[in-house]
C-alpha cells in the first residue's frame, strides 16, 4: 500500500479513536451530571420538609428576604425573556416600546416590597423552641450527607460502566491505528528536510510570483513552538500571500515550507493539498470574514469539525448510529468552544446579520474545532473597536495557553502586535526587513522607514 | 397556611428551576422530517388506492400526479446541486434522457429485467456526473450552466440520431420477476420518491450537507476547514445526474414513450422548468422544491388543463407558470419555503406583541 493511502487510514483511525475516547468521557460526564441533579432534587426535598417542620421558628425577616429575592429573580427572568424573544422573533423593539418595557419592569420591582409587606402583615412571631429547630436541622443534614454519599458511590460506578462501554471500541481503534502506524513506519519516506528542535514552522527562501509581480521574494523566517508570532509590513508587502502559501491556497513558485506535526515528523507543506492541511492542525481565519452566512453559529463550527467524521457518504445518507455518535462528540466540542469564546448566547442564530465583531469571533472559534497546532490569524483586529481589540489580545493569549498551540498573525494594529507577540517579522515588498522581539522591531530604523514611506505615499 | 406555602415554594421550588413545558408528542412527531415523508407518501399511495376503486380521484388526475412526482424526484436532486452546492446546471433534460434511453435499450433491446436498467443508468450517470463535476472545478457560475446546456444538447441530438422515438410495452416490463401495471408503477414512483426524500434529507442534515453549504457560501473558507472542493462538487453532480436519470427511468415506465421530435422532455424547456421548480419552491428546502415541482407541472396537468379556457388555448398555461415564477422571484426570492418561514415568524411576532402588551 502506498504511503498516501496508509496516511489516510491512519487519519481515519485517529479520528475514530478520538471520537470514542471523547464519547466515553462524555457519557461518563452525563451520568455524573444526572446523578448530581438527582441528588440536588433530593436535597431540596429534604430541606423543604425541614423548613415545613421548622417554619414556626423562622423570623419575619428571613421569610421576607427569601420571598423578595425569589420574586425579583422571577421578574428579571421574565424581563430578560421578553428582550431575547424580541430578537428571536426578528422584531427590533422601538425606542418607546423598550422604554415602556424598562419602566414596567422597574415599576414591578418597586411594587414588590409593598406587596410582601401586605402578605406578611399577619405573620405571627416565632413560636418554636430554637433547640428543637436545631435538632431537626441536624437530623436533616445527616440525612442529606448520607443520601449524597450513597448516590455518589452509585453514580461513580455507573459512570465507570458507561465509560467501559466504549473500551472495546477504543481498543479496536487503537490496535488498528498501531498496525497502520507500523506499516507506515516501514513505508515512510525520508523526512522532507531539517527543522531545528523547538520550531513549528520553517519558511526558507519562499518565492511567490504572479506573472511578473513578485509578491513574496525570497522570504525566510522561523516560528517557534508555542509562541505568538507576528508578521507585519506595509500594505501590499505580501503578508497575506505568505499565509496563503503556508495554507496551500497558493502553490509557492519556489522555497520550502517545513512544518513539525503532532507526532514530531517534519512535513513539507507544499506537498499537501489545501483541504488537508487542517488534518495537521493548521487552521486559519480570513482578512474579510468568511463565515457561512446561511448557517447558524453552531453549524459553522460543525463544518470545521467535519474531518473528524469517519462515516462515509452512504452512512450519512442512512444516518447510521455511528454518525449520530460522532455528531454528538463534535457538537459537544463545538459547544465547549462556543463557551470558551463567550458565544453560547448566539449559537442558534443564523450567522447572517450578526455584528462584525461576532463574525470575527466565529472565525476564530472555528479554528479551535480540530485540535489546532498552528493558528493563522489574518488581521484579527481589522474592523473591531478599541474595547474589542483589547479583548482580542487577551483572547489570543488564552487560546495559546488553553489549546497549547502556536499562533501566527498578520495585523496592522501595532498596539496589539507589540502587546501579544513574542517575535515579529517585518517584511516589505515580499522581502525580510527585520526579525526580532517587539522592542527590537520598534527600535529598527528600516521598519520605521518602510512604514513612514507608505504613509507619505498615502498622504499624496 | 398561605404564607408558609409561598415561603416554601420560593425557597425550595418543588421541581427545581421551572422547566419549560416541552412540545406535545404530536408536535414533536410533526417535526421528525423522515416521518413527514412517510406520512405524505402514505397519503399519496392512499389516493391511488381510492382512485383504483373509482372513488374521489379520477385516474387522469392520478396519472398527472405520478408524472409530477417524477419531476419532483428530479427536482430534489437539483436542489442539492443548486441550493446546497451553489452550482448551476442546465443539463437536467439530457440526464433524464439518458435514463429513459437506457431503460428502453435494456428492456426492449435486451429483454432484461428493469433492475438491470437501473444499474446501467446508475453507471452511466456516475460517469457523466463525474465528468461534469471535473469541469465544474475549472469553470463556474453562468459559464458552467452554458457548458451543461451544451452537453444536454449533445446528448439530445445523439439520442435523436440513434432513435427518434422510443416506446416501451408495459407487458415486457418485469420487476423482480413479476409483471406490473399502471397502478403498481404509480406506487413504485411514490416509493422511490419517499426513499430519495429520506436519503436526501439525511444527507443534507449530515456533515456532507454542511460541507456542501459551506462550499456554496465561501470556497476558501470551506477549503480551509478541510472540505475538498473536488470531492463535493463531483458528488453534487453525480447525485443530481443519478436523480435525473432515475426520473427518466420512471418516466419510461409510466408514460412509456418519448418522441424526440414532438416531446419537450429532452429539450431546454425541461431543464428550465426544473430550475424554476427549485427556485419557486426555495432552493434549500426539499419540501419547498417538491411544492415547486407541483406548481410548475402539477398545476397545469392536474387543474389548469381541465378548465375550458386553457383547453382551447394551451399556450396560456405556460404563461401562467411564467407569471408565477416572476411573482415569486419578485416578492419571495427564497421561494415558497421562505413564505412558510415568514408566516411562522409573523405568527411568533404577533404572539410576542400580545405578550409585550400584557406585560406593559
Amino acid at each position: 500500500m502506498s504511503e498516501k493511502r496508509l496516511l489516510k487510514r491512519s487519519n481515519r483511525y485517529e479520528s475514530l479513536l478520538r471520537t470514542w475516547t471523547e464519547l466515553a468521557a462524555l457519557s461518563a460526564e452525563r451520568v455524573l451530571r444526572q446523578a448530581e441533579a438527582k441528588a440536588d432534587a433530593e436535597e431540596r426535598r429534604i430541606r423543604r420538609d425541614l423548613a415545613e417542620r421548622n417554619f414556626a421558628a423562622l423570623d419575619r425577616d428571613t421569610v421576607y428576604q427569601t420571598l423578595l429575592s425569589e420574586r425579583t429573580e422571577r421578574e428579571n427572568r421574565q424581563y430578560l425573556d421578553l428582550r431575547l424573544e424580541a430578537l428571536k422573533a426578528g422584531r427590533a423593539l422601538t425606542e418607546e416600546e423598550a422604554a415602556a418595557l424598562d419602566a414596567s419592569h422597574a415599576r414591578r420591582l418597586a411594587e414588590l416590597p409593598e406587596e410582601l409587606d401586605r402578605l406578611l402583615a399577619d405573620l405571627p412571631a416565632p413560636t418554636m423552641d430554637p433547640a428543637e429547630a436545631k435538632r431537626n436541622a441536624d437530623a436533616a443534614e445527616a440525612e442529606i450527607r448520607q443520601m449524597r454519599e450513597a448516590l455518589r458511590a452509585k453514580a461513580e460506578r455507573d459512570a465507570e460502566a458507561a465509560r467501559q462501554k466504549y473500551d472495546k471500541r477504543i481498543a479496536a481503534a487503537q490496535a488498528k491505528l498501531e498496525a497502520v502506524e507500523q506499516k507506515l513506519a516501514a513505508e515512510r519516506s525520508a523526512p522532507a528536510g531539517e527543522l531545528a528542535e523547538g520550531l513549528t514552522l520553517g519558511v526558507t527562501d519562499l518565492k511567490m510570483y504572479f506573472g511578473g509581480v513578485k509578491a513574496v521574494d525570497g522570504l525566510s523566517f522561523e516560528v517557534r513552538e508555542g509562541e505568538i508570532f507576528g508578521l507585519i509590513g506595509p500594505n501590499g508587502a505580501g503578508k497575506t500571500t505568505v499565509f496563503n502559501c503556508i495554507t496551500q491556497f497558493y502553490k509557492p513558485t519556489a522555497g520550502t515550507l517545513l512544518f513539525r506535526t503532532r507526532e514530531g515528523k517534519v512535513l513539507d507543506l507544499t506537498r499537501e493539498k489545501v483541504h488537508d492541511v487542517i488534518l495537521h492542525g493548521i487552521v486559519r481565519t480570513f482578512q474579510n470574514v468568511e463565515v457561512v452566512r446561511e448557517m447558524t453559529v453552531l453549524e459553522n463550527l460543525l463544518v470545521a469539525g467535519s474531518r473528524q467524521f469517519t462515516t462515509g457518504l452512504f452512512g450519512s445518507a442512512l444516518h447510521l448510529r455511528k454518525l449520530k455518535l460522532e455528531e454528538q462528540v463534535v457538537r459537544a466540542r463545538a459547544e465547549k468552544v462556543l463557551d470558551f469564546m463567550g458565544l453560547s448566547l448566539y449559537k442558534d442564530y443564523l450567522a447572517f446579520g450578526l455584528p462584525y465583531g461576532i463574525l470575527k469571533k466565529i472565525e476564530i472559534a472555528r479554528t479551535l474545532m480540530c485540535s489546532p497546532r498552528l493558528i493563522i490569524l489574518d488581521e484579527p483586529a481589522a474592523g473591531l473597536n478599541d474595547t474589542e481589540t483589547a479583548e482580542l489580545s487577551g483572547l489570543i493569549r488564552r487560546i495559546r495557553d488553553e489549546y497549547n498551540c502556536t499562533i501566527l498573525l498578520v495585523e496592522h494594529d501595532m498596539g496589539l502586535v507589540m502587546e501579544v507577540c513574542d517575535h515579529i517579522c517585518a517584511i516589505s515588498f515580499g522581502q525580510l526587513l527585520a526579525y526580532g522581539t517587539p522592542a527590537e522591531i520598534q527600535a529598527n530604523k528600516e521598519v520605521q522607514q518602510a512604514y513612514l514611506g507608505v504613509d507619505e505615499e498615502e498622504a499624496e | 397556611m398561605d404564607i408558609k406555602q409561598a415561603y416554601l415554594d420560593a425557597a425550595f421550588p418543588r421541581e427545581g428551576p421551572k422547566k419549560r413545558r416541552g412540545p406535545s408528542l404530536a408536535a414533536r412527531a410533526a417535526r421528525q422530517p423522515n416521518l413527514q415523508v412517510v406520512v405524505i407518501c402514505a397519503i399519496l399511495a392512499l389516493m391511488q388506492i381510492l382512485a383504483m376503486n373509482g372513488m374521489v380521484f379520477s385516474s387522469p388526475f392520478i396519472t398527472a400526479l405520478g408524472s409530477t412526482l417524477i419531476y419532483s424526484i428530479v427536482s430534489i436532486g437539483f436542489c442539492l446541486l443548486l441550493g446546497y452546492s451553489g452550482l448551476a446546471s442546465l443539463g437536467t433534460a439530457g440526464f433524464i434522457g439518458l435514463g429513459a434511453y437506457s431503460a428502453y435499450y435494456v428492456v426492449e433491446g435486451l429483454g432484461a429485467p428493469y433492475i438491470l436498467a437501473l444499474l446501467v443508468t446508475l453507471a452511466v450517470s456516475i460517469v457523466i456526473g463525474v465528468s461534469v463535476g471535473f469541469i465544474s472545478l475549472r469553470i463556474e457560475g453562468i459559464y458552467l450552466a452554458i457548458m451543461t446546456l451544451g452537453l444536454a444538447e449533445i446528448i439530445r441530438n445523439l439520442l435523436m440520431a440513434i432513435k427518434p422515438t422510443i416506446k416501451i410495452d408495459l407487458n415486457s416490463v418485469r420487476l423482480f420477476g413479476v409483471g406490473v401495471n399502471d397502478k403498481a408503477v404509480f406506487l413504485l414512483i411514490v416509493l422511490t420518491f419517499a426513499v430519495l426524500m429520506v436519503l436526501t434529507g439525511n444527507l443534507i442534515r449530515s456533515p456532507v450537507g454542511r460541507s456542501m453549504l459551506a462550499m456554496k457560501n465561501s470556497t476558501s473558507a470551506a477549503q480551509a476547514m478541510g472540505v475538498s472542493l473536488m470531492k463535493y462538487r463531483l458528488l453534487a453532480f453525480v447525485i443530481t445526474t443519478i436523480y435525473a436519470s432515475i426520473g427518466g427511468l420512471l418516466y419510461m415506465m409510466y408514460i412509456r414513450n418519448v418522441t424526440t421530435a414532438t416531446s419537450t422532455l429532452l429539450t431546454l424547456t425541461t431543464s428550465l422548468n426544473i430550475l424554476g421548480a427549485v427556485i419557486i419552491g426555495g432552493s434549500k428546502s426539499l419540501w419547498g422544491t417538491t411544492v415547486g415541482a407541483f406548481i410548475i407541472y402539477g398545476l397545469q396537468s392536474m387543474f389548469l388543463s381541465k378548465l375550458e379556457f386553457f383547453k382551447n388555448n394551451p399556450a396560456f398555461i405556460t404563461m401562467v407558470t411564467g407569471l408565477l415564477i416572476i411573482l415569486v422571484v419578485m416578492f419571495y426570492p427564497g421561494g415558497i419555503a421562505q413564505m412558510v418561514s415568514n408566516l411562522r415568524l409573523w405568527l411568533r411576532r404577533r404572539r410576542y406583541e400580545r405578550r409585550l402588551r400584557d406585560y406593559v
